[in-house]
């Protein structure tokens, strides 16, 4: 998923301490931020909290400051506004206080996504979720859930880039009705195919396939 | 990307399992059924959105892609679908608007709107099963089903939202609202429009037709 | 050994989409005929992608209807579009996600799939996400990750449509190169010809059965093209 994975945020293969922390850690200092901003809401807990996921990221990932603030450009506009406004009614401190806050979480949840490789975070959802086996959730089928929508979005995109030109070429594509249907379609048809694939290959049936003596009739589909 | 002569045998290949929706556990179709669409919904909120409002909660196809995954794929598997995109863009993975993620979303303005997403899926696809009943009028009373999935869900919670996360008094935060409403109309009509086609490609899709068998 | 005992396949307004009684014990079945005409169809039986609506289909003396776990573990399926086949971001996952299913300790698992990849030459390739790599390069992965799990029989369903002229090559020199016993469709009349038998398919029914070069003679006589000199 390099291609898209990129400019989404994804695991980029690199050098630093963020690299070698292990996930729970990362993770519980990626919560821990959102947590401690959200319950508290001031400017020096914010500061802090800014300081250390920019000093994780530069430190510990070595990107450039210019790299972190592009990270954050498609998130500007929202964030600009906010504090625009909350500066303008409630003053500038809080402003600070709220929309850090933000920006420090947003490049928490980056710095783990970007430092993990993105198979061994789906690996420590499916270990999270184990627990809750006793209550008839399947860890493994989540995770197999996840992998398969991550992996759906670049073919999506792709999609909808095909969909739009075809509506192009046909003079449409002002018909938001004409440059969405195929899109839908294409993405339905997609899973029906998906999952044959995957039944094919005997992965995502129910608990993984080890029950031999199934009763119940194949399942066509 | 695609030959198109796939896509269109699809209906085909699944007749013989007949009756395959009622109660019945996942196969592997549904769990990618339920992965694509939380892949729809992830595309469609990452493409540029339009900040509107003095808050500039973009607006985005986003919603779009919950609405269709409750009244295209049902109740079920249209909730699991936004909760995976949820859980997806909450453990870090930047699949919400402006590519962001992470549990900060929580504390941003638009907190609220995330969180009514699963449930507008289940009050819009529980309605669409009723809908999808009947042949007549269905793409009319599919908007409906989403324009009241939108108003019982996605309205308040939004509203609830900006109220605690960014401070505004409630007048305010209703009329901050209100800015949505327009886009949302809009948006339920294609949701509606698109899903009847997507049902007359994949009439087994959903129930909606006569049991067999 | 696969046997297809009158199944027959029906949609749901009762029209017949294919029938079918045979037996297949060659190695290299090859099945060719129009688009529509059933050939997909007769694929899916085989490994309980569908199953018949009336008859049966059997695989080593497994009804697909009754053991299709157990016969899509014997059956390995190749699509024509590696895309849809492969659901993991890059190669080496996928090939460990088909692993999963013999339930080793992840260090072996590691090791297998290693191994899966450098058999197939594309251990080069298993790092990169599938979206980088050439069409040819991406359906090579999807056979490394169908036959890493050793499936006693290998269906695919048109694998070079979607290639060029030496990825087909490449392709057809792996299948041509496997043990298991290979059941394919295609629309190129010279990978049709790499068989020892094959079946033409026209309006939901095996119209000719037989040595290859014959049967690519009779199903170019079906469309009405005069044979050209092979």
């Amino acid at each position: 998923m390099r291609g898209f994975g990129s400019t989404m945020g994804l695991y980029e293969p690199g050098r630093g301490f963020l690299y070698r922390t292990p996930l729970p850690v990362k993770a519980a200092a990626s919560l821990g931020c959102a947590g401690i901003v959200l319950a508290w809401r001031s400017p020096f807990v914010t500061a802090v909290a800014l300081v250390l996921t920019v000093g994780a990221l530069v430190v510990g990932a070595r990107l450039s400051p210019v790299r972190i603030l592009r990270m954050l450009l498609p998130a500007a506009p929202v964030l600009v506004v906010l504090a625009l406004y909350q500066g303008w009614l409630q003053g500038w401190t809080v402003a600070f206080g709220v929309s850090g806050g933000i920006v420090a979480c947003l490049l928490a949840a980056r710095a783990l996504t970007l430092t993990t490789p993105t198979q061994d975070i789906l690996d420590g959802v499916a270990r999270l979720a184990r627990p809750f086996r006793v209550v008839g959730a399947q860890p493994e089928r989540f995770a197999l859930a996840l992998s398969v929508m991550l992996r759906s979005i670049p073919y999506l995109a792709g999609l909808f880039v095909d969909v739009r030109e075809a509506a192009k070429a046909r003079g449409l594509e002002r018909n938001p009705r004409v440059a969405v249907t195929p899109l839908v379609i294409g993405a339905v048809a997609y899973a029906h195919r998906t999952g044959e694939a995957l039944t094919a290959r005997g992965l995502g049936d129910h608990d993984d396939g080890d029950d031999e003596e199934d009763p119940a009739p194949a399942p066509g589909m | 990307m695609q030959p198109a002569e796939k896509t269109a045998a699809e209906p085909v290949r699944s007749s013989p399992s007949p009756g395959r929706r009622s109660g019945r556990r996942w196969d592997a179709t549904d769990l990618s059924l339920v992965a694509v669409f939380a892949a729809l919904i992830a595309a469609l909120a990452i493409l540029p959105g339009i900040p509107v409002g003095p808050l500039g909660v973009p607006i985005t196809l986003q919603t779009l892609g919950v609405m269709l995954a409750g009244i295209v794929l049902g109740p079920a598997r249209g909730t699991a679908a936004v909760l995976l995109y949820l859980v997806a863009g909450l453990i870090g993975l930047p699949v919400f608007s402006g590519f962001s993620g992470g549990f900060g979303v929580l504390a941003g303005p638009s907190a609220g709107y995330l969180v009514a997403f699963p449930l507008a899926a289940l009050v819009a696809g529980l309605l669409a099963v009723v809908v999808l009943r009947r042949q007549r009028f269905r793409a009319p009373l599919l908007f409906l089903a989403c324009l009241a999935a939108s108003l019982v869900t996605i309205h308040p919670l939004g509203i609830a939202g900006l109220v605690v996360n960014a401070g505004l008094p409630l007048r305010d935060a209703v009329i901050v609202d209100a800015a949505y409403l327009p886009g949302d109309v809009f948006k339920n009509i294609l949701a509606a429009v698109i899903a009847v086609s997507v049902h007359r490609a994949f009439p087994r899709l959903l129930a909606g037709r006569a049991p067999r068998d | 050994m696969i046997e297809f005992a009158g199944a027959q396949v029906r949609v749901d307004g009762g029209r017949t989409i294919l029938e079918a009684s045979l037996t297949l014990r060659e190695r290299r079945v090859s099945v060719i005929g129009a688009n529509g005409s059933g050939k997909s169809t007769l694929l899916r039986l085989i490994n309980g992608l569908l199953v018949p609506s009336s008859g049966s289909v059997g695989v080593f003396g497994r009804d697909t209807r009754k053991e299709g776990r157990a016969v899509r573990r014997t059956v390995g399926f190749v699509f024509t579009d590696p895309l849809s086949q492969l659901v993991m971001p890059t190669g080496r996952e996928d090939v460990e996600l088909s692993l999963r299913a013999r339930k080793l300790p992840s260090a072996e698992r590691r090791r297998q799939a290693e191994d899966v990849l450098r058999r197939f030459g594309v251990h080069h390739l298993a790092d990169r996400s599938i979206y980088d790599l050439s069409g040819g390069e991406r359906q090579i992965l999807a056979l490394a990750v169908v036959l890493a799990v050793e499936p006693r029989i290998l269906v695919a369903d048109e694998p070079t449509t979607l290639l060029d002229l030496r990825n087909d090559a490449l392709v057809r020199d792996i299948i041509a190169g496997l043990e298991q016993q290979v059941v394919f469709t295609t629309h190129n009349l010279d990978f049709a010809l790499e068989a020892e038998r094959t079946l033409v398919v026209d309006g939901g029914a095996v119209v000719f059965d037989g040595v290859p070069a014959e049967a690519v003679a009779y199903y170019r006589s079906l469309v009405g093209r005069p044979v050209r000199g092979t």
